[in-house]
């Protein structure tokens, strides 16, 4: 038994010595760190997912690699003056998987789906808040009546979540089963999906776009170790991968056959501070703080380099985002305001984290080494996912809050200014209704976000949205540290793969070689 | 015999009940509020609340637990919080390929243990057993993930011979079982000398040599047998041990099986999967000591149960 044993395991060695690892021509394999919640957009409430939901689904308006917006199955749209009612004329000839034409009733039917409350998607709230109705005024014309005017309303139906379903595959399957028959209009039909090891997608032949898609299945892998993601790039065995740890990104790059690409995202890292609870309630405190942490330092020493020191309030690349400029590293100045603002030995308090990887370690350890400069001793905890939502984002009783200095980060995913500063900022929006957990309240700030909401004309809402941010940059609620890079790696001969600037991927034209 | 495993399989209903309540009570004791993770990063608290709901996270904990006890009762361990399935079948999907990388890993560590072990305890003290028991604490201390993606970078990123995740082909199970299985045959190693060594001291083998037994023949007729029970104790604890899925091996190695799914679980709070993978590895443990005792009798026939 046991010399048979190995025997057949030498016998196992041999064999796999002879057969190497071979694909066919135009197969690719995407390798990412998750594994995907759900194939429903409506029901997702990751990045991940959504992007991989991009193989088959799409929306009326989306986001090309630079995260410009620009329409999809929509033609064009019109908004009426009250800014209530959104005509949208779509484009003609477009079939979904399933051989069904996409018209109108799509619209209302996935509209109507994600607004009724008895279909418990995750996306509900936030269709729900501003949608009314929806009708199919003829064929190819839909129309969208809003409760109140939301300027941003077209960016939402551009983000991932808004797609087209089929009505008759939602019909067949129902509520809760599509998310595991997927029909829509994109360039990918749904193959399979084995839940602990891939989902795989292949061309749809009737694709609207002619001549897309130029590959024959894409394999989505979820692999979760940063190693093993790294070294099936190396093996050959994925094409595409994201995230690329920092550590991992010279070991890529040393690769002939690999190119590492680091592109600029929208997401914000920021350090808020707790404005209602001494001694962050000075406006000093809080702008010497700012003034006291070194952003180029902190980009080189935590996110190796592949981070920019944040230049606002708002990422660059979010629609009416204002390019204000780096907060400057003057200790100088932070010591004569904290002594102004009446503690020139400084205090002790707490440094929270949101995260607790390791990059978010490194920050941390930054910032506590950075605020020790003027007299500020903190002890630093890294809240763990259940810990954080304990402490910080459903905390009932602002009064009694125990967050104070909070390093977090912020993907505006509508690459819309409402989206960076609403959830953020607004008066209204205190844990545990959404995330301001600086517990910032002006009302000039507040007049801005609403009545920028309220108006469709794109100058008068640029003015508001420019005033919100200056007024929040020199109130600092937040010292905004940096605006991180997105890490990806794919091989040469794969091209048309974009890591486009909310961590979501673009890939209608991917091709490989 | 059949009268005590029937005893010992009812035993096995209470304990499965306690750890059942345990296991709910920890479970709902970890901070953070399920539904608002669940939720996700953009979510308000309108959501939130809807979510709780569907998930049945606003009734209250008695009639929770009341739900758990009953559903459990049928077989029903719930739906899984993050893909909606039930949990029974999410389990199933991952069991397999656990318990095959455990069969392939305790194999291969068990033969090569306990021949080191033997081989150290015959050769006690000369250079066999010196190079055995060097090995044996090698495996031991070198730590899981270090080795795994050791053996990945030289086998599958230099050589290319291996596969480097997944689990669709035998290939695929060479470097977890090494990797797996490393830790299992250094202990076993250990165990299978000491455990021998003892045994050369008896005096049955002194008697089996006096005769004019081969040497052989005491050494694997006589010693052997006697010295496999502690053995076969540890083997069934790393046995054990192993079903559970090893978190570390599966997440290097991709592997699609219960130690990635409990990672999940516990990252998303996912109560309902990690009730049921509790309850699944207590009655591992309990059906493996079982076995375990059963095997003590057909090894040692002097053994007897009522």
């Amino acid at each position: 038994m046991k010399s048979l044993l190995r025997s057949s395991f030498l016998a196992a060695l041999t064999l796999g010595v002879l057969a190497a690892p071979a694909f066919a021509a135009k197969d690719v394999v995407f390798a990412v760190a998750s594994t995907f919640t759900t194939t429903d957009p409506y029901d997702a409430n990751d990045t991940l997912s959504q992007a991989m939901a991009k193989s088959f689904y799409e929306g009326l308006y989306g986001f090309d690699k630079d995260m410009k917006m620009i329409p999809v199955l929509a033609e064009s749209y019109e908004v009426s003056k009250d800014g209530l009612v959104y005509t949208i004329k779509l484009k003609k000839g477009i079939k979904f998987h399933d051989g069904t034409d996409f018209r109108a009733d799509a619209v209302k039917a996935n509209l109507d789906r994600v607004t009724n409350p008895d279909n418990h998607l995750k996306r509900y709230g936030l269709y729900n808040n501003n949608i009314a109705k929806t009708e199919a005024v003829d064929d190819y014309t839909a129309r969208i009546t809003l409760k109140t005017p939301f300027s941003p309303f077209i960016n939402q139906l551009a983000h991932p979540s808004t797609v087209m379903i089929s009505p008759a595959a939602l019909k067949q399957h129902g509520n809760k089963d599509i998310a595991f028959h997927p029909v829509g209009t994109g360039p990918f039909k749904f193959v399979e999906w084995k839940q602990t090891d891939y989902l795989k997608v292949a061309k749809f032949d009737g694709y609207w776009q002619k001549g897309l898609p130029k590959v024959d299945t894409i394999t989505w892998k979820p692999v979760v170790d940063n190693n093993s993601r790294a070294a099936l790039m190396q093996t050959g065995e994925a094409h595409f991968t994201f995230p690329v740890p920092y550590e991992q990104a010279e070991v890529l790059k040393a690769r002939p056959e690999l190119e590492v690409v680091a592109a600029p995202s929208i997401v914000l890292r920021y350090l808020s501070m707790n404005t209602q609870k001494k001694p962050f309630d000075n406006p000093k405190v809080r702008q010497a703080i700012a003034y006291a942490i070194n952003k180029d330092a902190l980009a080189k020493v935590a996110f190796s380099g592949y981070a920019a020191p944040a230049e606002g309030v708002a990422p660059p690349g979010v629609e009416y985002a204002v390019k204000i400029g780096v907060w400057p590293y003057d200790v100088a100045k932070a010591k004569q305001l904290m002594s102004e603002a009446g503690f020139p030995n400084g205090f002790e308090t707490e440094l929270w984290s949101a995260y607790n990887h390791s990059t978010a370690q490194k920050v941390t350890q930054f910032l506590q080494q950075q605020l020790q400069q003027i007299g500020i001793k903190t002890k630093i905890t890294l809240l763990e996912a259940g810990q954080r939502v304990e402490k910080v984002e459903s905390w009932q009783d602002p009064a009694t809050a125990p967050v104070r200095l909070y390093y977090v980060g912020w993907s505006t995913s509508t690459g819309e200014a409402d989206w960076a500063l609403r959830p953020l900022l607004y008066g209204e929006s205190w844990p545990p209704k959404l995330f301001n957990t600086a517990y910032y309240k002006n009302d000039k700030v507040d007049a801005d976000i609403k009545g920028a909401q309220l108006t469709t004309n794109s100058s008068e809402k640029a003015r508001l949205y420019k005033d919100a941010q200056e007024t929040i940059y020199k109130d600092a609620p937040w010292a905004p540290l940096v605006t991180e890079r997105l890490l990806s790696a794919h091989n040469k001969k794969l091209t048309g793969v974009y890591v486009i600037p909310d961590a979501s991927f673009n890939f209608t034209e991917i091709d490989l070689k | 015999m059949l009268q005590y495993l029937a005893k010992r399989l009812l035993g096995l209903i209470p304990t499965l009940v306690l750890v059942g309540a345990l296991v709910f009570l920890f479970v709902h004791l970890l901070p953070g509020d399920p539904a608002r993770l669940a939720a996700g990063p953009d979510a308000n608290a309108e959501t939130v609340a809807l979510v709780r709901q569907d998930l049945g996270l606003d009734k209250s904990l008695p009639e929770q637990f009341l739900r758990f006890s009953t559903g459990a009762l049928r077989g029903d361990f719930g739906r899984s919080l993050r893909t909606k399935r039930p949990v029974s079948t999410e389990i199933a999907e991952r069991f397999w390929p656990t318990f095959w990388l455990t069969v392939a890993s305790m194999a291969w560590s068990v033969a090569i243990g306990m021949t080191i072990g033997v081989l150290s305890a015959v050769w006690r003290n000369r250079w066999p057993d010196r190079v055995g028991m060097t090995l044996a604490v090698s495996g031991i201390s070198f730590p899981a993930f270090a080795l795994g993606m050791l053996l990945m970078q030289i086998f599958s990123v230099q050589l290319g011979w291996l596969p480097t995740v997944g689990a669709d082909t035998w290939r695929h199970y060479i470097l977890p079982s090494l990797t797996l299985g490393a830790a299992v045959a250094a202990i076993m190693a250990r165990f299978t000398r000491s455990s021998f060594v003892e045994i050369l001291h008896e005096d049955y083998v002194r008697t089996a040599r006096a005769k004019g037994l081969a040497e052989p023949v005491v050494i694997i007729k006589h010693g052997l047998r006697n010295a496999l029970i502690p053995v076969v104790t540890m083997m069934g604890l790393q046995f054990g041990f192993l079903l559970g899925g090893s978190i570390v091996v599966e997440v290097v190695f991709n592997w699609p099986g219960m130690g990635r799914l409990l990672v999940d679980a516990v990252d998303m709070r996912d109560y309902p999967v990690i009730q049921g993978l509790v309850l699944l590895f207590s009655l591992e443990f309990i059906l493996i000591n079982l076995i375990v005792d059963v095997l003590y009798a057909v090894i040692n026939p002097t053994i007897r149960y009522r």
